[in-house]
């Protein structure tokens, strides 16, 4: 038999604090949009959003809008939970490498025990909060070539 | 050589209680009046003074000076150490630099904490907007993560990790100081039936939060002798690594700090693992211990797990490892945790193991993690090496 996971949807998540340097992120989770920390000077993304550079410690970032698709990294079920969570588990906690290149902990959502692995291709998928910014989990990128 | 120039010349260890409704600062009194006691060493001599960042001191800013004015002490240097669990073994170096500075003579490491009784942390980081929207419940949700990864990469050997929790429990039933409530004796059925927590963490894998204090008297190897010390401890090696590979987005998480503390810590202390006579790793989940053991040169990486199902870890073995049983079956102290591992080195490498003494007390390897970052596997990783000197 296979064990359903919760999908944490119907969870309810008050709006997190933002620190001012990652609102843009933020803002563009209001259009489903999933942004990026750009450093331009080493090439690479970063998540999550800093005030400055991890690579160069410079302020010289830019936000890329990035695809959402990626890979499970690791995994792990939660079976104890705090508020807001308690009584929704077994629900799954994921770490996914973008494609872009950089790891993302969220939910995965839409997806049996049974069928949750690393390397398993995943997309963005939103949730949305009350300040009305969605949050960002993932599931199965059924659209993902084999 | 600065480090080998100081001396460990007492320790204390308060009794691990859960939920003592104590207050910290009584803790702290037993330590100071336990070292004071057992050195000869009179309490106006100490004008140094260094002192973990606590659960319960997490609301102050001024921790180290206040603690160090309700135990009416007059310092010439006075500091919080606030590496997390690495604290304790991190206070050891940093002493060692403040003697050899000049800056004090006789310093008080004092590690205390009653997390489970008075929990005051305001986490002002990046937990509030990445990680509690997803509900993960703490560091065993992160040790989640390293688990899954590692079984991924090299299979999670889980007889391997129910023997070493067996054995860990055998010592905590022969250390006095354990905390009662885990003062029982384990099966590794026992450990592979415990409830999960964090899938693949069980609770067997996790430390319990408990309340209590340990510390160390130190001074200068040469004022020690002055003194008429005749055994005393001294740090032979020491590393310390905060953010190990933060800047590579992909790190590969069941790799940690220690490999390069642990590196840099034999390298100055001229000796190579087959040298230490008790390892006692930081434990606050059995999988830190498996992964050191690999990180510190003890077994090939992957092979932790076949490490530990051949050799003999118990104090009379071939590595004996966490004589006092660990944080995982004595208890964790909350952050004066660190120093449940560190007393531990120091009471065997002085001969005063009692019933789980063990055989070789030349040489012993203490380990320190602390705190979490996003998404890897903890922040500060330390490694310290212990010899016995008289």
């Amino acid at each position: 038999m296979t064990e359903v996971l919760n999908d944490t949807l119907s969870v309810e998540r008050p709006a997190p604090r933002h620190f001012a340097f990652a609102e843009p992120f933020w803002e563009g989770t209001r259009e489903k949009k999933l942004l990026l920390q750009y450093c331009r000077k080493s090439g690479q993304f970063q998540f999550y959003p800093r005030p400055v550079s991890v690579f160069t410690g410079t302020r010289d970032l830019e936000w890329r809008e990035v695809s959402g698709r990626g890979e499970i990294f690791s995994w792990t079920v939660a079976h104890i939970a705090r508020p807001p969570f308690t009584g929704h588990t077994p629900y799954a906690v994921v770490t996914v490498t973008l494609d872009e290149g950089v790891n993302v902990i969220a939910n995965l959502i839409n997806c049996p025990l049974d069928e949750v692995a690393i390397g398993l291709r995943v997309r963005a998928a939103w949730t949305p909060l009350p300040d009305g910014t969605n949050l960002l989990l993932f599931e199965p990128d059924g659209t993902a070539a084999v | 050589m600065a480090l080998r120039d100081a001396a460990i010349v007492g320790f204390a260890e308060t009794k691990i209680e859960a939920r003592s409704g104590r207050e910290i600062w009584d803790f702290a009194a037993e330590i100071l009046e336990s070292l004071i006691t057992t050195t000869g060493i009179e309490k106006d001599e100490i004008d140094g003074f260094l002192i973990n960042g606590s659960m319960t001191g997490a609301g102050n800013c001024f921790w180290s000076q206040t603690t160090a004015e309700f135990l009416g002490l007059e310092l010439d240097f006075c500091q919080t150490v606030d590496i997390g669990g690495s604290s304790a073994v991190g206070a050891v170096a940093r002493a060692a630099a403040a003697l050899d500075a000049g800056l004090c003579s006789t310093i008080l490491l004092l590690n205390v904490d009653t997390e489970s009784s008075e929990q005051n942390l305001n986490m002002r980081s990046f937990h509030g907007e990445w990680i509690h929207p997803y509900g993960m419940i703490g560091p065993p949700a992160d040790f989640g993560l390293i688990s899954r990864r590692y079984d991924h990469l090299y299979g999670l050997d889980l007889e391997a990790l129910g023997k070493l929790a067996v054995t860990q429990r055998n010592h905590a039933l022969l250390n006095d100081n354990a905390c009662e409530k885990l003062r029982k004796p384990l099966t590794v059925e026992d450990y592979l039936n415990s409830r999960m927590i964090a899938d693949p963490v069980r609770l067997l894998d996790c430390v319990m939060v408990c309340d209590g204090g340990n510390g160390l008297l130190m001074t200068t190897r040469k004022r020690a002798k002055e003194k008429g010390f005749d055994s005393f401890v001294v740090p032979l090696g020491y590393g310390e690594r905060t953010n190990y590979r933060t800047t590579d987005n992909l790190a590969d998480i069941t790799e940690s700090g220690h490999l390069v503390a642990g590196q840099k810590a034999f390298a100055q202390a001229q000796l190579k693992p087959a040298d230490i006579g008790s390892y006692q790793p930081y434990d606050d989940f059995l999988i830190a211990v498996l992964i050191k053991l690999e990180m510190l040169g003890f077994a090939e990486r992957g092979q932790g797990g076949a490490f530990i199902r051949e050799r003999n870890l118990s104090f009379d073995g071939d590595l004996p490892i966490n004589t006092g049983g660990g944080q995982i079956s004595a208890g964790q102290p909350g952050l004066a945790g660190g120093g449940v591992n560190l007393i531990e080195g120091v009471r065997q490498l002085l001969g005063k193991g009692g019933a789980r003494q063990v055989k070789d007390r030349r040489h012993a390897l203490v380990t320190g993690i602390g705190g979490i970052p996003y998404g890897r596997n903890w922040t500060t990783s330390t490694a310290l090496i212990l010899g016995s000197e008289g």
